[in-house]
């Protein structure tokens, strides 16, 4: 169709008269997943996010304090009067998971996910991210979107939107649930905020699929294929009384991607085709129910890199359940809920990473893992948990373009604040879209008077940690 | 400012270095000379960045108003006579990256000495310097013109707009399209009004109407249509962010934010004029129409509330931005929201006029409030009055005593030289009354004892009741006196010779045993002369007595009829009490309270307050001249009346630009949120006038300018492509052909239940839930499986939760009501296909269609064309569809038919 060129000779000529918002990029509606260069040589292709709802303790995992044992039951210091999300703070409290030496490395990180810690020698430790809010629902749009409200687009979507696919069978960005449910922000996780609707994240996972894939029951295989056929006759007969327009055109053709989404979203979920070994690392069959089924998610994830997804959002944890029991929100009774979510979390995460490795892919893939915000390095008042902390908390790098083993900024002595090379989540967007081949400041899209970005005005790359 | 962050070692203080450079030594006693002596430091030192080529931080120093102003981070510039308050003399005497000049060295110690003196002395600028004229230059700001439409080389269309595209598209090379047909016209224009199909009957009726003005009549048949409403209600919804949920992780359903939806359906229904409009949402509340304060808090919610001040008054905050956001972006097209933290990096909003607005909202918080009905609101107000009466009687009440007891009362008045004394009684608290001592008091001196006492009767055969007991020092029922009346009675005291007195005392039984024949009503007067008596006091100003515990009614009430304002408030109360109304239904339209000051805050952080601000608009429209504590209704209602000033720029040419763009798919404004430096230029900017000045001219009518529009051969043109249109402009922005686009969302599934037969048209009420009912903490929100009849009504009034897409059409980019959505994306994506070709609703719906077909009897195919496509099928399409009817079924058929590009796009 010539239509693409007629789109560019007007918008060209709209533009040079201010007609046309300056969007940076212009999306064929045609194929709004056909793949487009990044602005540099990225060092990663694909991006696998593994979120941890609900603010998992850093203190009590990855970021080891010797002097917050010593200071075991004290007074923070500095902390007189100290009001937290929840309220009142009570003393320091010692991890309350021993840590040890892991990896050549020997980073030293805690028995509450020791899996992941045995990796160490591939990970590279953030231990001084800091956010702005104290609150989940706004946490989490802050670090899936740049922003505390709601209605930005999600890193994913930024990401699809930037550089299209690889895959023309799958969607560019798929969102895999917990499967216990949903995350407290839900689809604003992985939503397009104002980035047309094609860039959003689809969502399914390994027990879920995609919604309206399958051939709807009471209708044969071959009435549905002939019912297409015929529905492509009809259009295709429309289409004669509008050549070259390239809406009706698209519209035909996401008829054809959807019939190649049936074939393909199917065979990717079926895990029957992994060997027992692979199932097994995972641990997919595992009599904990909540564990092999985000097991399953993680192998899904796999999956999904191997094939091209650009962009794989994976959440470990749900809210609906109330607070700290489907997910790290342990404010009461933190060591009873992290002892249900540790082995959930910890030995398919570390499978993922592990599988990716040996499969050549992790050279092209970045896997993140990350919370909302951190916990504090006090018990509540009257509590035996731990507050929301926004001022401190750690996220995992690994994978392409990244340094390995490898530890970047610190929090204070106990783990309270982000003390040396503080890394703010804008921070942390930037670099990811940086190891993309994405300039943060040059990924916009025009919305309601501003060239919106993932980053609002803010960030930096933290170059520290690029290898 | 951009500095923050960068750090860079300060070479120098402030050095007290007494060189020579330009303007030292001055003179002690004159006033410095600023063209001498200031501006040539500024102009060496401070013009490079903030002057005519580069204004960093929106700041420029060659300017008077806008040094004195300050830069976009709100801080005041200069402030005459108080250097220690500008900041230009704190960012040039600032430690570390604050300093200015950013490179190079600081300025020396004379320079900053004589910059200090300037301010304190007044900071007198140039006489004679440049005038700084400070008006905003785009476009959109200035006064809206009255255009004539222009001639043109061809005669085209009948209507003024058509001369203005046609100018247009012949300074491109380009040519109009020819008129539509008759279907495509009339299926165009329900689609567009409606959202829905017309019926085949409505398609013949029209094609066979041969009257000249057919398509007139038409298109005023279907304005008056309430499906008119139902529509283009929806266009204003996704502009404010509506939803039926408050959003944020608890996203809590919202269940009377729905008569806020059938507010706006009915006010576009009676085409409420848009000055009126905007009036009603601002400010409903001051003219009975409260539902349409919904506007006020359509947007997210955040009930999750924090523990930390800081943290509360920031979601306060950011409430307050969504209202003073949505204002903007909806009335105004400005993007307000941007100066929260400094001066609109593009348009001229000062931080200091996103403040004022907020002020303007600050009594509104999110929550219901009744809604009543007219007939209740006449009682309401009714009740008001009375309730201000009340107010008013209450106000006379410190000036009462207080009430009688049956143990102790004193009487002061102002000395009186009396010769006797005697107390009236004309009511009690049943049966006759009893004194136990009267007390005359004359300074220290209890004058009644040596009194001769004398009565109008006393109480028969009782050694305890005596006449003598009333003056004998003792206290108690046992020595006390009783009038032989009940009820009634007088008990006189002749003093033994003449004397001051100044106060009374009595009681019933001091020893607190007898609480019965209680004098309570009563006078007690002086004799001052040998025929005159003098009132001194009684009951009348004394206040209502609790009733006594365990008392029944208020008969034991001590002085029921003691006080005439006591009465006259018994009274009152009694009255508002009979003035009932109906249980009003709640409505979700902002709770108003009379708010505090609002404080501009630096760099938009809630912690860092500065100046208070007055509630106003935005400075470049002028100003409200409301005071800083003004009425919280009159702020709102103010803003209204000046948003809806002829004067205004803004305000029509936006709506206009909004009702075009809802026409043709784009705006003659391509943004129709943002007429800013950064939204798009208006590709017929003498067409945008000339269509607001009809707004206005219409007396505001939304009808009138869709008629001027919809009567153009503009709106009539084919659809049809063209290799040079296409080739020129191919989004059509120039209108060489209708613009073809899908359908939105709400639009498909409504015209599938349409041909389906099963549409509900009920109008209005609390609406219908794809999703499964659940009562979490944090609400969970599961889809149905199927759906009946109860949710076969227009998706208008489907429950909109918030930031949850709505199943299988929320696919179609609907907005998520987490951000303004002023223009809807339309994307195509396979996820739209999967859903629109194996989603259940659908297969349901094409089962009925097919049903419906089926009963109607005759040729299916053809009854099918005509209701779907409001054509007949070709002889190759009927035999098509024969041949695949007869091999898969007719529901098969209709599936197809409802994913049909023929039906889900306008033509």
């Amino acid at each position: 169709m010539g239509s693409g060129l007629g789109v560019m000779a007007m918008a060209n000529l709209l533009k040079a008269e201010g007609l046309l918002a300056d969007d940076a990029l212009q999306i064929d509606p045609g194929a709004p997943h056909a793949a487009r260069l990044p602005h540099f040589a990225p060092r990663a292709r694909n991006v696998v996010v593994i979120f941890c709802s609900g603010a998992l303790s850093h203190v009590d995992s990855f970021d080891y304090k010797p002097e917050l044992i010593k200071h075991h039951d004290t007074p923070l210091p500095g902390g007189d009067g100290l009001l937290t999300f929840q309220g009142a703070n009570g003393n320091l409290k010692q991890p309350l998971y021993k840590f040890r030496p892991r990896g050549e490395c020997g980073k030293m990180t805690s028995d509450l996910l020791p899996h992941i810690g045995e990796l160490s020698d591939d990970l590279c430790y953030i231990h001084s991210l800091h956010t702005k809010t104290a609150t989940h629902g706004p946490g989490e749009n802050c670090m899936s979107t740049g922003f505390t409200l709601e209605g930005f687009p999600s890193m994913g979507a930024w990401a699809t939107y930037a550089l299209g696919s690889e895959c023309d069978e799958l969607p560019a960005f798929v969102a895999i649930p917990d499967p216990r449910g949903v995350p407290q922000s839900s689809i604003n996780n992985w939503g397009p905020g104002f980035l047309p609707a094609a860039f959003q994240g689809t969502p399914f996972n390994a027990a879920n699929p995609v919604r309206n894939l399958a051939r709807p029951a009471g209708v044969s295989a071959e009435t549905d294929r002939a019912t297409r056929a015929y529905l492509r006759s009809l259009n295709e007969e429309h289409m004669a009384r509008y050549e070259g327009d390239f809406e009706l055109a698209a519209r035909i053709s996401s008829y054809e991607m959807a019939a190649r989404m049936q074939l393909s979203v199917p065979e990717v979920t079926d895990l029957s085709s992994e060997s027992e070994h692979t199932r097994r690392m995972y641990g997919t069959d595992d009599p904990n129910t909540n564990k092999a089924g985000f097991a399953r998610n993680c192998l899904l994830a796999r999956r999904l890199i191997e094939r091209g997804v650009r962009f794989v959002q994976l959440f470990n944890g749900a809210y609906a359940m109330g607070e700290g029991v489907g997910n790290w929100d342990g404010h009461k009774q933190l060591k009873t809920d992290y002892d249900v979510h540790g082995p959930i979390l910890d030995q398919p995460a570390a499978a993922l990473i592990r599988d990716l490795k040996q499969r050549g892919l992790l050279e092209e893939t970045l896997v993140v893992l990350c919370t909302e915000f951190g916990r504090m390095p006090t018990f509540q008042e009257n509590t035996n948990g731990r507050d929301h902390n926004p001022k401190g908390f750690t996220a995992i790098l690994a994978g392409a373009g990244v340094k390995a083993p490898f530890t970047y900024g610190s929090t204070d002595e106990f783990g309270w604040r982000a003390q040396e090379n503080p890394v703010s989540v804008h921070d942390f967007h930037a670099t990811i879209l940086h190891l993309l081949g994405l300039d943060h400041t040059r990924l916009t899209y025009y919305h309601n008077g501003l060239q919106r970005r993932l980053t609002d005005v803010f960030g930096e790359v933290v170059k520290g940690i690029l290898s | 400012m951009g500095i923050c962050g960068v750090s860079w070692t300060v070479l120098l203080t402030l050095l007290p270095q007494a060189g020579a450079e330009v303007g030292q030594d001055p003179v002690v006693g004159t006033k410095i000379n600023f063209e001498r002596e200031i501006e040539p430091i500024l102009a060496a030192r401070c013009i490079k960045c903030h002057g005519p080529d580069k204004q960093k931080e929106g700041l420029r120093l060659d300017r008077a108003a806008s040094a004195f102003r300050g830069g976009d981070s709100g801080e005041p510039g200069i402030v005459p006579g108080d250097s220690a308050r500008s900041e230009l003399f704190r960012r040039i005497t600032a430690n570390e990256h604050d300093r200015m000049p950013f490179k190079g060295e600081p300025l020396t110690a004379g320079q900053v000495a004589l910059i200090e003196r300037w301010i304190d002395e007044g900071a007198i600028w140039s006489e004679n310097g440049p005038v700084d004229a400070d008006q905003p230059t785009h476009w959109s700001f200035q006064p809206i013109g009255d255009p004539s439409p222009p001639l043109t080389g061809r005669s085209w269309g009948s209507s003024p707009i058509d001369a203005f595209v046609l100018r247009r598209l012949e300074e491109e090379g380009l040519r109009p399209s020819p008129a539509a047909d008759r279907v495509t016209l009339i299926r165009r224009l329900f689609l567009d009004l409606h959202g829905l199909l017309p019926t085949p009957a409505r398609v013949e009726a029209f094609i066979r109407d041969r009257r000249e003005d057919a398509w007139e009549r038409l298109v005023n048949e279907v304005l008056a249509s309430p499906r008119y409403g139902e529509r283009w209600a929806q266009h204003w919804l996704d502009v404010v962010q509506y939803a039926d949920s408050h959003g944020f992780e608890m996203n809590n359903p919202r269940p009377n934010a729905y008569q806020y939806r059938d507010w706006l359906i009915e006010a576009f229904n009676d085409d409420v004029p848009y000055h009126r409009f905007i009036f009603e949402q601002l400010a409903g509340d001051t003219v009975g129409v409260d539902a349409a304060t919904g506007f006020l808090v359509a947007g997210a919610w955040d009930q999750v509330e924090s523990k930390l001040p800081a943290d509360v008054a920031l979601q306060r905050q950011d409430e307050l931005t969504a209202m003073v956001n949505t204002t903007g972006t909806a009335f105004l097209g400005l993007t307000l929201g941007c100066a929260r933290c400094h001066a609109h990096k593009f348009d001229p909003v000062p931080q200091r006029d996103f403040y004022a607005m907020t002020a303007v909202f600050a009594g509104v918080r999110h929550g219901e409030r009744p809604l009543y009905s007219k007939e209740d609101a006449l009682v309401l107000s009714q009740r008001a009055e009375t309730e201000v009466e009340i107010e008013s009687l209450r106000s006379e009440l410190p000036r009462l005593r207080p009430a009688i007891t049956s143990r102790y009362n004193e009487e002061r008045f102002e000395p009186v030289h009396a010769s006797a004394v005697r107390m009236r009684i004309f009511a009690t608290n049943g049966a006759e009354p009893c004194i136990d001592e009267l007390e005359i008091w004359s300074g220290e001196i209890n004058v009644a004892l040596t009194a001769v006492p004398s009565s109008s009767g006393d109480y028969p055969n009782n050694p305890k009741h005596k006449l003598e007991h009333i003056n004998d020092g003792q206290f108690g029922n046992p020595r006390s006196w009783i009038s032989n009346e009940s009820g009634s009675g007088r008990i006189r005291l002749d003093l033994s010779e003449p004397v001051m007195v100044d106060r009374v005392v009595w009681g019933r039984d001091r020893h607190a045993q007898f609480a019965d024949r209680t004098p309570t009503n009563y006078i007690i007067e002086v004799r001052v002369a040998p025929d005159r008596w003098t009132m001194v006091a009684g009951s009348q100003d004394r206040l209502l007595a609790p009733p006594p515990p365990g008392s029944i009614g208020g008969e034991d009430r001590l002085s029921s009829g003691t006080s005439e304002i006591t009465r006259r408030i018994f009274e009152a109360e009694e009255r508002v009490r009979a003035l009932k109304t109906a249980s009003p239904d709640m409505v979700y339209a902002g709770k108003l309270e009379q708010p505090g000051p609002i404080h501009r805050l630096y760099r938009g952080d809630v912690t860092s307050k500065r100046e208070a601000v007055a509630p106003d608009t935005i400075s470049v429209l002028g100003t409200l001249g409301l005071a800083m504590d003004a009425p919280e209704k009159e702020r709102r209602a103010a803003l209204a009346r000046g948003l809806t000033d002829p004067s205004n720029p803004l305000t029509a040419r936006v709506m206009a630009n909004r009702i075009w763009y809802h026409h043709f798919g784009t705006g003659i404004v391509s943004t129709p949120g943002d007429f800013g430096a950064n939204g798009g230029r208006p590709s017929h900017p003498e067409l945008l006038d000339w269509l607001a000045r009809q707004l206005m001219r219409g007396d505001w009518s939304i009808k009138h300018l869709h008629r001027e529009i919809l009567n153009s051969s503009t709106y009539r043109q084919a659809s049809g492509p063209s290799a040079t249109g296409l080739a020129r402009d191919a989004g059509a922005r120039l209108l060489w052909r209708f613009p073809p686009r899908r359908l939105e969302a709400e639009v498909i599934r409504d015209c599938i239940l349409q041909l389906s037969g099963s549409l509900d048209l009920s109008m209005g009420g609390p609406g219908f839930s794809t999703f499964k009912p659940n009562d979490n903490y944090v609400r969970v929100y599961t889809p149905k499986e199927t759906t009946g009849p109860t949710e076969w009504r227009r998706m208008v009034y489907m429950h909109k939760v918030r930031m949850e897409r709505a199943p299988l059409f929320g696919a179609f980019d609907l907005p998520d009501a987490g951000q303004v959505c002023p223009k809807r994306s339309l994307s195509t994506t396979a996820i739209q296909a999967l859903n629109l070709f194996n989603g259940i609703f659908v297969l349901q719906q094409a089962q009925r269609m097919a049903e419906r077909l089926t009963e109607l009897g005759g040729d299916p195919v053809e009854h099918a064309y005509r209701s779907a496509y409001g054509r007949k099928p070709s002889t190759r399409e009927a035999s098509a569809a024969e041949t695949f009817i007869k091999e898969q079924g007719l529901a098969a058929f209709c599936r197809a038919i409802l994913n049909s590009n023929e039906l889900v796009f306008l033509p």
